[in-house]
């Protein structure tokens, strides 16, 4: 197939993704799934749950065929019944101790590489486009491998300071813990960058479109130039604003108009959140679909940080305002506004991809993952 | 005739085609050369919105048209199943979507104001004892690191405190497991808690604010308010349904939705706090009107915890060294307090309180 296509040389194509969703159409499914939901007691939650993707990804258009999801509900439904009973035990446990529920946190993160091989297996099979599926290869003891560095790092970096405490314990004057937690906070800002681009390169080469495999030609060091970018910027909005608002507190005469000032720096600090929310998801986004490569043919994304921002922002106030009544409509702009910059280069023919064998998945993964709030997706 | 695209399933390989369908319930396609098939054997999707509808042969293949209008015609002609495009028929009536809209509005606001409190009651009452004994244990070990220092009151206060709290006791059904604890507040400052396990702790801070011990034998009352009325299991189950309930609405959490449901979550979530200072100011309110004691006490002792935290008397204390200049400072914050609040109006803060307006509770306790 690749080769097929790489070897033919044919002129590469710019095919745009299209969203044609609309607000107040997907209010009415929204609104309609509410009701449903409240009154089957949350049964009709699974059925939601298809009905809200099938308008998401049947509205994708590229190149006058749409993507479909043919997910089963009542598979949904058996993932949920499980997922629900796992949230009220260790909602029960925390309860009870705190010794119980972190032993349950534990066993429940243990499982986490399982539940996202497992949730991107689920929804990749049940996409499809042209009639041929995408499929994930279940690769769990690379999940692990990949998931146990960080865990082991830190595991190493806790013994490490406990051990060093105890001989620190004699002089309880000492800046060592303070030193301890900016080492490790420094550590985990270095390794972070690398970790994710293990992960998603571990996403993309698993997956497949029919018979054909993903390739992603990121390196590990456009990760760097992108995180070690919001770092900085990070620690000069921070720096200036955390000065600012440190110069008002020492000054006697600023303090007696704190009551005015403390809701502008709460504004200023959630705004800058917000712009570092909408930065990685740009650059993140661009980043990962930029380098996405099916047998020659390669995405583009070009998501505008500003306009991100801006579009969350706004759905921000609309949701707030409407107490969440705008959210069908806040979704709808915010997946035409991703399709909008969204495009395939096509290089020879889309119609050449072959189907795979067919293979049932069980739903018990993504349903878990997505109650304990996992981001699954690239 | 309806126009769309074919797909034979083995590849990717898309065809123009036009479907025809007769009145014996036989389809075809005109372009490609594939048997004419029943209608029973096929299968439709439903409608969902005007996304594409997608048509699906036994042997893999796939017809997909973007003309529902059609599609919908061809199935209520061939097919004699008055559910299918249920859920559509019901998104698209307009009438209907306002019916909901109004319905969901009501359910939220009812569910939220009455159901998630009822419901955590209920609950909260069908555990047993044994579960608030466990629940917070280490509790009070992890304040004493962060916060607490050990207290600074002499012997003598303590005991007077200690026979105090035990003679309040003596007229309550199962409080043998409550106890009472000092710490130094520090940062904390003039405060007291309930932990579930039936521990009541006291800062030095708020009983040095006290002239009289039945002031702070109010704030007792409302301590034991918190543990009869079991509020530490039901703020942990209010929570859950809470989480329940946005998850429904949002049919996902996930992490952009997440920043948005915080505010909302975080108000509904001090309305219940509130809710449940009120339940426990309504218990030491009812034991002190029982007990002959006067309920002027608690509402003198909420002024001086208000007028606490002001800078004034944060500055006066520091400079003061005489115990009774201390009381001085308390008493001149209490009445520079109350002159502000006459002036100032309620701000949108109180909606984001964890406790009602301290003037509405202390009004409570001056009507007699």
């Amino acid at each position: 197939m690749e080769n097929i296509n790489e070897a033919q040389g044919a002129d590469v194509i710019n095919k745009p993704f299209e969203f044609t969703g609309k607000g107040g159409e997907f209010f009415a499914i929204w609104i309609v799934n509410v009701a449903l939901t409240i009154l089957t007691l949350g049964i009709y939650s699974a059925w939601a749950k298809v009905r809200t993707n099938q308008y998401f990804y049947g509205n994708t258009l590229l190149d006058g065929a749409s993507f479909r999801y043919t997910a089963n509900p009542i598979q949904i439904l058996k993932g949920r019944v499980i997922a629900f009973i796992v949230l009220m035990l260790y909602y029960a446990s925390s309860t009870l101790s705190p010794f119980i529920a972190g032993g349950a946190l534990i066993i429940l993160m243990l499982l986490v590489p399982a539940f996202i091989v497992m949730s991107m297996a689920f929804r990749l099979r049940n996409s499809m486009y042209r009639n041929v599926r995408f499929n994930f290869d279940k690769n769990f003891k690379q999940a692990y491998k990949i998931f146990a560095i960080p865990v082991v790092v830190m595991g190493l970096y806790v013994f490490l300071i406990s051990q060093l405490q105890n001989g620190l314990a004699s002089n309880p004057e000492s800046q060592f813990f303070g030193i301890a937690v900016l080492v490790l906070v420094l550590a985990i800002a270095l390794m972070f960058p690398w970790w994710e681009y293990m992960i998603t390169h571990f996403k993309v080469v698993h997956a497949k479109y029919g018979t054909s495999d993903f390739k992603f030609t990121a390196s590990t060091k456009s990760y760097y130039g992108m995180y070690l970018k919001m770092y900085g910027l990070m620690i000069l909005l921070f720096g200036v604003v955390g000065g600012l608002a440190g110069a008002a507190i020492s000054n006697p005469a600023i303090t007696s108009i704190m009551g005015i000032a403390m809701p502008f720096f709460i504004f200023v600090m959630f705004a800058i959140y917000l712009w570092i929310f909408a930065y990685i998801q740009a650059k993140r986004t661009n980043l990962v679909y930029n380098n996405l490569d099916i047998s020659g043919n390669k995405v583009r994304s070009e998501l505008k940080v500003m306009y991100l921002l801006y579009l969350y922002v706004t759905n921000t106030l609309a949701m707030m305002l409407t107490f969440g009544l705008l959210m069908p409509w806040a979704k709808v702009r915010t997946a035409r506004y991703r399709a909008s910059v969204t495009s395939l280069n096509v290089a020879g023919d889309l119609g050449l991809f072959t189907s795979a064998q067919e293979q049932q998945q069980s739903a018990i993964g993504e349903e878990i993952g997505e109650m304990f709030d996992m981001d699954l997706g690239f | 005739m309806i126009k769309g695209s074919y797909f034979n399933g083995e590849t990717s390989e898309k065809k123009d085609v036009s479907l025809y369908y007769k009145n014996d319930g036989l389809i075809g396609f005109n372009e490609i050369s594939v048997d004419e098939i029943q209608f029973h054997l096929i299968k439709v999707s439903s409608r969902i919105g005007n996304t594409p509808r997608y048509i699906n042969f036994p042997d893999g293949s796939q017809f997909e048209t973007d003309d529902n209008i059609a599609i919908d015609e061809m199935v209520k002609k061939l097919a004699n199943d008055p559910l299918h495009g249920l859920a559509h028929k019901l998104e698209s009536a307009k009438a209907f979507v306002l019916f909901t809209v109004l319905a969901v509005i009501l359910f939220g606001w009812l569910f939220i104001q009455y159901g998630v409190p009822a419901l955590s009651k209920q609950i909260a009452e069908l555990l047993p004892d044994e579960a608030s004994q466990y629940m917070g244990q280490g509790v009070l070990e992890a304040m004493d690191k962060t916060w607490f220092a050990e207290s600074q009151l002499d012997e003598k206060k303590q005991n007077e405190l200690r026979v105090l709290f035990n003679d309040l006791l003596k007229n309550i059904e199962g409080s043998q497991n409550y106890k009472l604890k000092f710490r130094l507040g520090g940062k904390i400052k003039a405060n007291a808690f309930a932990l579930p396990d039936g521990t009541i702790v006291f800062t030095d801070e708020l009983v040095n604010l006290a002239e009289n011990n039945l002031e702070i034998a109010a704030i007792m009352l409302h301590e034991i308010g918190h543990l009869k009325n079991r509020h530490s299991i039901r703020a942990t189950i209010q929570q859950f349904s809470l989480a329940m309930f946005v998850m429904v609405v949002t049919g996902d959490v996930s992490t952009s939705s997440s920043v948005i449901t915080a505010i909302p979550v975080m108000l509904v979530e001090s309305g219940f706090s509130q809710g449940m200072e009120t339940e426990a100011d309504t218990y030491s309110l009812e034991y002190m009107r029982s007990h002959k004691i006067d309920p002027n006490y608690f509402a003198v002792m909420m002024e001086k915890l208000a007028a606490s935290y002001t800078p004034e008397y944060i500055t006066c204390m520091e400079k003061a060294n005489k115990h009774v200049n201390k009381i001085q400072c308390i008493t001149e914050a209490v009445k520079l307090n109350k002159k502000e609040e006459s002036n100032a109006d309620k701000s949108t803060t109180d909606y984001f309180s964890t406790h009602p307006a301290s003037k509405e509770r202390i009004e409570r306790f001056r009507v007699k």
